[in-house]
């Protein structure tokens, strides 16, 4: 019963930590395909880079 | 057996909620608690859910769980990647959910708690919810292309061209609204405006934080933020009680818009790993924290509801902002009910995300349930309020008088008792000089939620922490709209100036500097306007931009419908023709009331004529500042005329398509992204 529920933890968890963005480099380097893989710090500015140079609203009124 | 006893729970439900909304609507003269509000909305919302939702799945977009998603097909590990679908939601509802929702109810309240409260519930599942889910849809089959593209791809170029530009406008009026709430909530206020000042340098600490010493630890750096956002709250109890302090930080309206401005400026041109992404984090996690905060104090407390169900206001007088029930409670609850807005959210990030084509019914339609349930919320804590109280806050000094007593006088006198004692009072214990006057809904929407915090955590000793905490939190929200808006807006101006003016689109400073001066130079004009504005601005700026949010929608719908004629699903047109139809008689009806109604207090242009009438009995000092008034009437009036303009030309284009598709003049070329089969599938058949 408690490894269930620190089980049930660890996923919430984890879904809290995808949610907030603080899992994204994990995300990266599980799915990344070849080549040298991005420092955490470099990930971290291209993933801004990204989500705000895009010209697109990502926050609403 | 199974069966029965489902459609028999299913029953209750429905039963449940039609008794709430028919007590809320129904009962009069005796109070109504809030509790009717959650249970008959949430009813509403599980029975929508449960079967319009599943309706519009698998009839209207005919969802294919064998087709594979943009995220897995183009899986990159960084724009595109499958997400579990509650983070998805989780994602797409912080996206969703801004200051709009809290904001509209808490003014709408004015016409009394009936109005606002159905078209919230009904505008939501019919409209609001339909519209997310479908554009959703349609970007996931289009490799999450955006609104612009696909209302080119799919109506004409004319129609993508005027998809930006209706964006563009919106976006400048959009971010003058929402900063003329904040000015209105901190003025003449330096708790709470000590306490926002400190979440700017907060805010680049935790940017610091991620950047070089945890890089990317967001959810560290936000506890971080939080505390130290916990802090100044409580500290700023401390300066408004210095009178050192208290001098430096209460400022007035247009000292408040001045450092508005000089903020949006810096946060548009500065990088974004300083200010806007740590502002942003933090305010994702606080908005999440407290709504569902709001959601369980609201369940706790019970509060009854003081606000008649319709108030005398129906009829156009309204003090809080002009304007009648019809077409204005529908303009004025944008966000909550149906907002334009989230149709460019739905074809951004959030397609990008999801894993499965199946679980857009969740994430579209699912989360605009949640925003609309936001939306009730903040009905329910406009409500609870003394209407007396209620007024006296919204209201401006230019309709209720200026000073306690005369505010109080005139409030009793359109039936709300109000007692000048009690308002003094009220302010005491929220740690403010007063509360009068106060428009743009926050403040009113604040005090609501202290009570309903107050009722139970910390009960009156910690009213004006949660007041100022309440305050903090909106502008908090307020300001990351604002930052990440002007951004948006600085990139919208670099590409349409850009095809005459190359230079200006290249990176570098001299282009980031120009066109961010232009976009905050074209939000800016319209909040100092707003802030010098003798009606409180709020009158004339909220309802311009409920009408430039609903067009935006109409845009949305008309590109929807337009794809569903393309798809052959000819006799499902109805399920976004019917919100579409609904929104362009309300926005035609609101652009033409604001235009050209007789009214001063409605018309621009009436109000224009009036002003200039008495300018040559003025003295000079007071006929300079009556000559801007009018002129900005008369901007305002062209800026309304423009909207209108922009949908009729918009439905013009798209009609035209439609009626050479139906008339079998034109291909229903379709722009869909070939089909896919995806790995789930294969795996489960195996």
């Amino acid at each position: 019963m408690r490894a269930r529920l620190r089980a049930a933890l660890r996923i919430l968890w984890w879904r809290v930590r995808e949610w907030s963005g603080d899992a994204a480099y994990e995300t990266y380097l599980a799915r990344r395909g070849g080549g040298e893989p991005l420092t955490r710090e470099e990930f971290y500015l291209d993933g801004l880079c990204r989500r705000y140079h895009s010209g697109r609203p990502d926050r609403c009124c | 057996m199974r069966r029965l006893v489902s459609s028999l729970a299913w029953l209750a439900v429905a039963c449940l909620g039609a008794g709430a909304l028919g007590a809320i609507a129904l009962r009069r003269g005796e109070p109504v608690n809030g509790i009717f509000f959650v249970v008959g909305a949430g009813c509403t919302y599980l029975v929508a859910y449960r079967f319009y939702s599943a309706f519009l799945a698998a009839r209207v977009l005919s969802l294919d769980p064998t087709r594979a998603t943009p995220a897995e097909r183009l899986d990159d590990g960084r724009d595109f990647v499958p997400t579990n679908r509650w983070v998805v939601l989780g994602h797409h509802f912080a996206a969703i959910a801004g200051p709009g929702p809290l904001v509209g109810p808490t003014l709408a309240a004015q016409f009394g708690y009936l109005p606002g409260t159905l078209w919230l519930v009904a505008g939501a599942v019919l409209g609001g919810c339909v519209q997310d889910f479908v554009v959703l849809f349609f970007s996931l089959r289009r490799d999450g292309r955006s609104l612009g593209q696909m209302a080119r791809d799919e109506v004409g170029r004319r129609a993508g061209l005027l998809a930006m530009v209706s964006v563009l406008a919106i976006m400048v009026i959009l971010l003058a609204v929402v900063a003329l709430v904040v000015v209105n909530a901190l003025k003449q206020s330096p708790w709470a405006a000590s306490t926002l000042a400190a979440t700017v340098p907060i805010a680049i600490v935790m940017g610091l934080y991620m950047r070089y010493f945890r890089p990317g630890r967001v959810i560290e750096a936000s506890a971080l933020g939080f505390l130290l956002i916990l802090l100044a709250v409580v500290a700023g109890q401390w300066v408004a009680h210095s009178p050192e302090w208290a001098r430096v930080f209460t400022l007035t309206g247009p000292a408040l818009a001045v450092a508005v401005i000089v903020y949006g400026f810096a946060a548009s041109a500065l990088p974004v790993w300083l200010l806007l992404a740590p502002r942003d984090y933090l305010s994702a996690f606080i908005k999440v924290g407290v709504v569902l905060a709001l959601a369980a104090g609201i369940v706790l407390v019970r509060p009854t509801i003081q606000m008649p169900a319709l108030t005398r206001f129906v009829d156009g007088t309204g003090p809080v902002f002009a304007g009648g029930v019809f077409p204005f409670c529908f303009i004025t609850i944008a966000c909550g009910a149906v907002s334009g807005f989230h149709a460019l959210i739905a074809s951004g990030t959030t397609p990008k995300l999801l894993t499965r084509e199946s679980d857009a019914r969740l994430v579209g339609y699912g989360s605009m349930l949640m925003e609309s349930f936001v939306g009730v919320m903040a009905m329910v804590a406009a409500c609870a309020l003394e209407p007396g109280v209620y007024f006296a806050i919204n209201s401006p000094a230019g309709i209720v008088g200026a000073g306690a007593e005369r505010a109080a006088a005139t409030i009793s006198a359109w039936g709300f008792p109000l007692d000048a004692g009690a308002m003094h009072e009220l302010a005491r214990r929220v740690g403010e000089e007063t509360l009068l006057n106060r428009t743009g809904g926050a403040p009113s929407l604040a005090v609501g939620m202290a009570h309903i915090f107050s009722g139970t955590i910390g009960g009156e000793s910690l009213l004006g922490i949660w007041y100022h905490f309440a305050i903090m939190f909106e502008a908090l929200f307020i300001l990351t709209v604002l930052d990440a808006g002007t951004r948006v807006g600085r990139f919208m101006v670099q590409e349409l100036l850009g095809r005459a003016l190359p230079g200006i689109a290249r990176p570098g400073w001299a282009g980031t500097l120009v066109t961010s001066a232009i976009i905050v130079g074209a939000w800016g004009y319209f909040l100092y306007q707003g802030v010098l504005d003798p009606l409180g601005g709020i009158n004339s700026l909220w309802p311009l931009f409920g009408i430039a949010n609903q067009i935006l929608a109409s845009v949305a719908l008309v590109v929807a419908t337009t794809i569903l004629i393309k798809m052959g699903k000819r006799r499902y047109l109805w399920v976004t023709l019917l919100p579409m139809a609904w929104l362009v008689t309300v926005t035609l009806a609101g652009s033409w009331q604001k235009v050209l109604h007789e009214s001063p207090r409605i018309g621009f242009l009436a109000q224009a004529s009036a002003l200039e009438r008495q300018i040559p009995e003025m003295p000079e000092a007071k006929a300079a500042e009556a000559r801007r008034v009018v002129f900005n009437a008369r901007l305002d009036a062209a800026v309304t005329a423009f909207f209108a303009l922009l949908i009729l030309a918009l439905l013009a284009e798209a009609a035209t398509e439609w009626h050479g598709i139906l008339a079998g003049r034109r291909a229903a070329a379709s722009t869909e992204s070939p089909y896919v089969r995806t790995r789930w599938a294969e795996g489960s058949s195996s």
